[in-house]
């Protein structure tokens, strides 16, 4: 860093020099601090610095194998980096010169540890010359974060109303369960994961009785009570859903015991039979339901596991209503 | 009443950075001051179908002098006030420390941080280069008297300005008289520059 020599030459004084640069270090021949800057005394707080030799505060961290700031000064005078042995965790980059005298002088600057040293010293404003851009550094990293954080928060806000959609559109507002949509996509990934399940098709029985003589607040008043037991008598893992006006599918994966699949839909046609009243009124509705299971397929397909369980509870409708069917291999 | 989704370019003109920031702050204020029925019922009379303004998305140009006008309505006083207060909300109210701190990176003094108003803009583009602040330029007529001029499309910015400066004033410890002109001008005396303690100031962000 050469500048044009006019072989004009200035003298300073030394509380001048602090003001211009108060990370300075003025050292004699033999590598003594004569004088240092406010803001590095505050960084070697506690340590005697006037009179102290270079290689006693500071460790080299390049150039390597460099210990005396004559070394330093000889290899890397425009730019070197050196750490204070009290406080190694910040360092400090720096340039040097000889002076006519044979004194040295070394500007230093935190460089990138600016944030760890600020926070480390305590330092202020005050601690740094007008002309550094220190303080444009710590706002950038202020304002950065700032909107860093305000955008995690809107992916956060997002995510949550997207869940909150995705949910709505997977659910029958009247009921509370699943709705056609979600119980096909829940049937289709059983198939292609080729994952065991058993599956209850059910109708209700006697609704458009309730419907035709107490009016449709009655009918939705019936519904909302299938979606209760429902929703009692399956697993988290199960998916309930209402398909049509009084359809509803229920999705078992890992049931596939003819027995056990028999007594699941028995116990939620017992529930539904129990009377209910609306209004003063009795309603009383029952259930058909039809039964498959997806070790009934070959290779079970959703249209085709829809298809046998509407044929199980048709089966079952006529065989006399408030019944469960399961439909055998030979059906399928 | 008029129907506005608010968000999206469905009609007048697309806002900026700018219109959203406000129209968040002034959700925040009033949310946190009148309280939630407030809010919506200023909401509802904007005729606006959100509660929830963001200010990472973009919102129509002009939303914000209009909903401040239904809180002006709702609340019974001038929109000027309620710009006014949000702008000392925002330096004041804990959950806002963010914009506290940055404004007294500005400077180590309340005259310093009057000098630095016309950096700003540029600071601002640091951390959000789309970020338009409004202009502002600094006159000093003498010691301790300047005006502030500050010119934006949104007729609040001013008197957000107005309530923001009032506030960092007091953060400072500054004694002051802040008014505002027409056309955006604001004049301000400052009267006793160390008339109390200013407010604790760490350059380092305190640690969570």
């Amino acid at each position: 860093m050469t500048g044009a020599n006019t072989g004009l030459e200035i003298s300073v004084d030394i509380a001048a020099l602090g003001d211009f640069m108060p990370l300075h270090l003025l050292l004699d021949a033999e590598g003594r601090v004569l004088s240092a800057g406010a803001t590095l005394l505050r960084v070697l707080e506690g340590e005697t610095v006037i009179g102290a030799r270079f290689e006693d505060l500071f460790e080299v961290r390049s150039p390597g194998g460099a210990i005396t700031v004559a070394e330093v000064l000889d290899r890397a005078a425009e730019r070197f980096r050196i750490a204070p042995r009290c406080r190694g965790r910040v360092g400090l980059r720096g340039l040097g010169r000889r002076l006519p005298g044979g004194q040295m002088l070394l500007n230093l600057t935190f460089g990138i540890d600016l944030i760890a040293a600020v926070r480390e010293f305590s330092l202020t404003d005050g601690d740094f010359a007008a002309t550094d851009l220190a303080m444009e550094l710590l706002y950038l990293a202020e304002a950065n974060a700032a909107v860093t954080r305000e955008l995690r928060g809107l992916n956060m806000r997002l995510e949550g109303a997207r869940i909150a959609a995705e949910e709505e559109a997977l659910t029958d507002p009247l009921t509370g369960l699943r709705n056609r949509r979600a119980a096909d996509l829940f049937l289709e990934r059983m198939c292609s994961a080729a994952a065991p399940f058993g599956l209850l098709h059910l109708d209700l029985d006697y609704f458009k009785a309730v419907n035709d003589t107490l009016g449709h607040a009655a009918g939705d008043f019936v519904l909302e009570a299938v979606g209760r037991v429902l929703r009692d008598q399956v697993r988290a893992e199960d998916c309930a859903a209402r398909v049509g006006g009084d359809e509803f599918v229920v999705v078992l994966p890992g049931r596939t015991d003819p027995q056990m699949l028999q007594a699941i839909a028995n116990r939620i046609i017992r529930r539904l039979s129990e009377p209910m009243e609306f209004e003063g009124s009795p309603c009383q509705v029952s259930a058909s339901v039809g039964i498959v299971r997806s070790s009934d397929f070959a290779a079970p397909d959703a249209a085709q596991v829809l298809a046998a369980a509407d044929r199980a509870l048709y089966a079952a409708k006529h065989a006399g209503r408030s019944q469960a069917i399961l439909l055998g291999c030979t059906a399928g | 009443m008029h129907m506005d989704a608010g968000l999206g370019p469905y009609r007048a003109s697309l806002g900026t950075v700018m219109d959203a920031l406000l129209l968040r702050s002034l959700q925040s204020y009033m949310r946190d001051t009148f309280g939630l029925p407030v809010w919506q019922a200023i909401c509802r009379r904007s005729g606006v179908t959100t509660e929830t303004f963001e200010p990472m998305l973009r919102y129509n140009s002009g939303l914000a002098d209009r909903v401040a006008q239904h809180a002006a309505d709702v609340l019974g006083r001038p929109v000027e006030t309620v710009w006014e207060d949000m702008g000392t909300y925002l330096v004041t109210n804990p959950s806002y420390e963010g914009v506290r701190r940055l404004l007294r990176f500005g400077g180590v003094s309340f005259t310093d941080f009057l000098h630095s108003l016309e950096e700003m803009p540029g600071r601002t583009r640091l951390a959000l280069p789309e970020m338009e602040l409004p202009e502002v330029q600094l006159q000093e007529l003498g010691p301790d008297h300047f005006t502030v001029v500050c010119r934006s499309r949104l007729q609040g910015i001013p008197r957000v300005l107005v309530g923001m400066l009032t506030a960092m004033a007091d953060d400072y410890g500054a004694l002051c008289l802040i008014e505002p002109e027409a056309g955006g001008k604001i004049t301000i005396r400052v009267l006793d520059s160390a008339h109390a303690a200013a407010r604790r100031f760490d350059l380092a962000l305190p640690e969570r």
